[in-house]
């Protein structure tokens, strides 16, 4: 059942299109990834579907309901959190939970208050004023309020940004471990693409406001038709150079360290013509494609 | 979101100081002055009284204004806006709080002023107006809203730039609401732009009433239906300025 439906979605700011007729769906218990460089429109996608920007065209259903039509009772099964977005910084923490448990309506919130607190591990922060965190306890905080209401829907908007590795591996694994207790659905942007393969069951990838891609995040990567061979040599570079620029290939050094990109289909042929020219390396790994390299690939091609 | 802002007032020395402090201080300031002055005058008014009923009765237009629209910046400030508006709380559920908040705050400077110019200059403004103050009040806090509705509205199209508003509009609209001297003794043409206003009628009928002990009700209704077609007019504005935003995407901005 799909939780989300958006179809032919647009966006103009006068002449500027910041989202151009973008269609997805997200299913119940799906986490989906909302990927792209700076400007692409993921920010934009994500405060339409929370209604703070009315839509130029296209249609937003949320739980089978149109959004517009019902944002009040959709909302109530909703929740966001934004590295950009903060809260009252003059409450306590628990103020602030119970201020957003009362807007959306939750009963025996002190109880869930004190849970979330504890699973994000911030339940000794419970008195404390809020302007006096950290920014990584911030983002704990914020995330609690995301998950107060045990919304159906979650959209998350870089949340882990400013989390250190420990906690963002905490968050993504309560992420994560919510979604299959709970059947929940997220809507999930993050510039970490390792983040992105880690969590996400599909991705979808907008460039200047279209998506360009969508598939699971192996999927994506797959696209990238190089790989990328590291070999490390004992010899004088000068001496492997004359030969790397004779086959043309694409390469780099880091100290003592190759780095050649070619096919996958080449690896091979590139490992027999080393031995052939007696060029011996001591080490060696073959790097797949990442999602990285597809984002990479699509802010090269973007720029050129 | 009442709970909310009262959760803030006791950690907020600032508003502690706009809801107590500064009305109190003016009382202070202004009935000292005008002591002095009619204690040195041949005159038997009494300009006191006056002036006392005036800046007590002015609180009530001061404090919801400045609740409902310091309570919206703050939001602001905090870049807790987007959070407050991608929640299931609807624009009248939000006003509707903001208007509690400033009617609670406002009775809580009255309480305070009240007191003081009893404890200063044995002013009671409940023995000289008695059953006199809800018709005054509700018509004075009804324009407060109006404000308040007017200044958010303003923020939602202009932006940060236009917040001062929030603490200059009362600022503007006093001398034009005669406050603390009769219609009578401004130009003509400022006279025609008081008489626009719902809280000139209230504060002459404020005077007649410390004068006569009686109002001259068609002034108190003028005053009501005035009051109820802004009423109306500051919450179609702030209904278009808010759809504007979600255009424009400005709400976005605001956070």
């Amino acid at each position: 059942m799909n939780v989300l439906q958006v179809k032919n979605l647009t966006k103009k700011f006068g002449r500027f299109t910041a989202v151009n007729d973008v269609s997805f769906s997200l299913k119940e218990g799906e986490i989906l990834g909302l990927l792209g460089p700076n400007g692409a429109g993921k920010t934009t996608t994500i405060d339409m579907l929370l209604g703070l920007i009315k839509p130029t065209a296209g249609s937003i259903s949320i739980f089978g309901q149109p959004f517009e039509e019902n944002r009040s009772e959709i909302l109530k099964q909703m929740n966001f959190s934004a590295a950009y977005v903060n809260l009252p910084w003059r409450l306590k923490v628990w103020e602030n939970l119970y201020t957003f448990a009362r807007l959306y309506e939750v009963d025996d919130f002190p109880q869930k208050v004190d849970r979330l607190l504890s699973e994000f591990k911030i339940k000794d922060l419970k008195d404390r004023m809020t302007d006096s965190l950290s920014s990584g306890q911030l983002t704990r905080l914020y995330l609690c309020k995301a998950f107060v209401n045990d919304p159906r829907l979650l959209l998350l908007d870089e949340p882990t940004a400013f989390l250190d590795p420990d906690v963002a591996d905490l968050t993504r694994k309560y992420i994560v471990d919510k979604v299959k207790r709970t059947k929940s659905s997220v809507l999930f942007t993050s510039h970490n693409m390792a983040e992105i393969t880690e969590i996400c069951d599909r991705v979808i990838f907008l460039s200047r406001g279209k998506i360009i891609a969508q598939d699971t995040p192996a999927g994506l990567a797959k696209k990238i038709k190089f790989c990328r061979v590291r070999l490390l040599f004992i010899a004088d570079k000068k001496k492997i150079n004359p030969f790397l620029k004779e086959y043309q290939y694409n390469f780099s050094w880091h100290d003592q360290e190759l780095a050649v990109e070619l096919k996958e289909e080449n690896v091979g042929q590139l490992l027999g013509r080393l031995s052939l020219a007696r060029l011996k390396y001591s080490q060696i790994t073959i790097e797949k494609p990442t999602l990285e390299d597809f984002f990479l690939e699509v802010i090269r091609s973007k720029n050129e | 979101m009442v709970l909310r802002h009262l959760y803030v007032w006791p950690k907020s020395p600032e508003r502690f100081m706009w809801t107590f402090g500064w009305p109190l201080f003016g009382l202070i300031l202004w009935g000292l002055t005008i002591s002095f002055l009619q204690n040195n005058s041949s005159s038997s008014f009494s300009f006191v009284t006056f002036i006392i009923g005036g800046i007590i009765f002015w609180e009530m237009v001061v404090q919801p204004q400045r609740e409902i629209s310091i309570n919206f910046i703050e939001e602001m400030w905090n870049k807790n806006f987007l959070n407050i508006f991608s929640s299931p709380l609807t624009n009248g559920e939000y006003l509707t709080a903001l208007v509690i908040i400033g009617i609670f705050k406002m009775l809580a400077t009255i309480v305070t002023l009240t007191v003081g110019a009893i404890v200063l200059y044995q002013f009671n403004i409940f023995s000289t107006f008695g059953f006199f103050i809800p018709i005054l009040f509700i018509n004075l806090l009804l324009f407060g809203m109006v404000l308040g509705f007017v200044v958010n509205a303003l923020i939602l199209r202009f932006g940060w730039s236009i917040q001062e508003m929030a603490w200059a509009i009362v600022a503007i609209i006093q001398p034009l609401s005669c406050v603390l001297y009769p219609l009578a003794s401004l130009p003509s043409w400022t006279q025609r732009i008081s008489l626009m206003l719902p809280s000139t009628y209230v504060f002459e009928e404020m005077r007649r009433v410390m004068s006569s002990g009686v109002v001259d009700i068609k002034n108190i209704m003028i005053s009501f239906l005035m009051n109820v077609v802004y009423l109306f007019l500051s919450l179609a504005f702030f209904k278009i300025m808010f759809e504007q935003a979600r255009v424009h995407g400005r709400l976005v901005k605001l956070s």
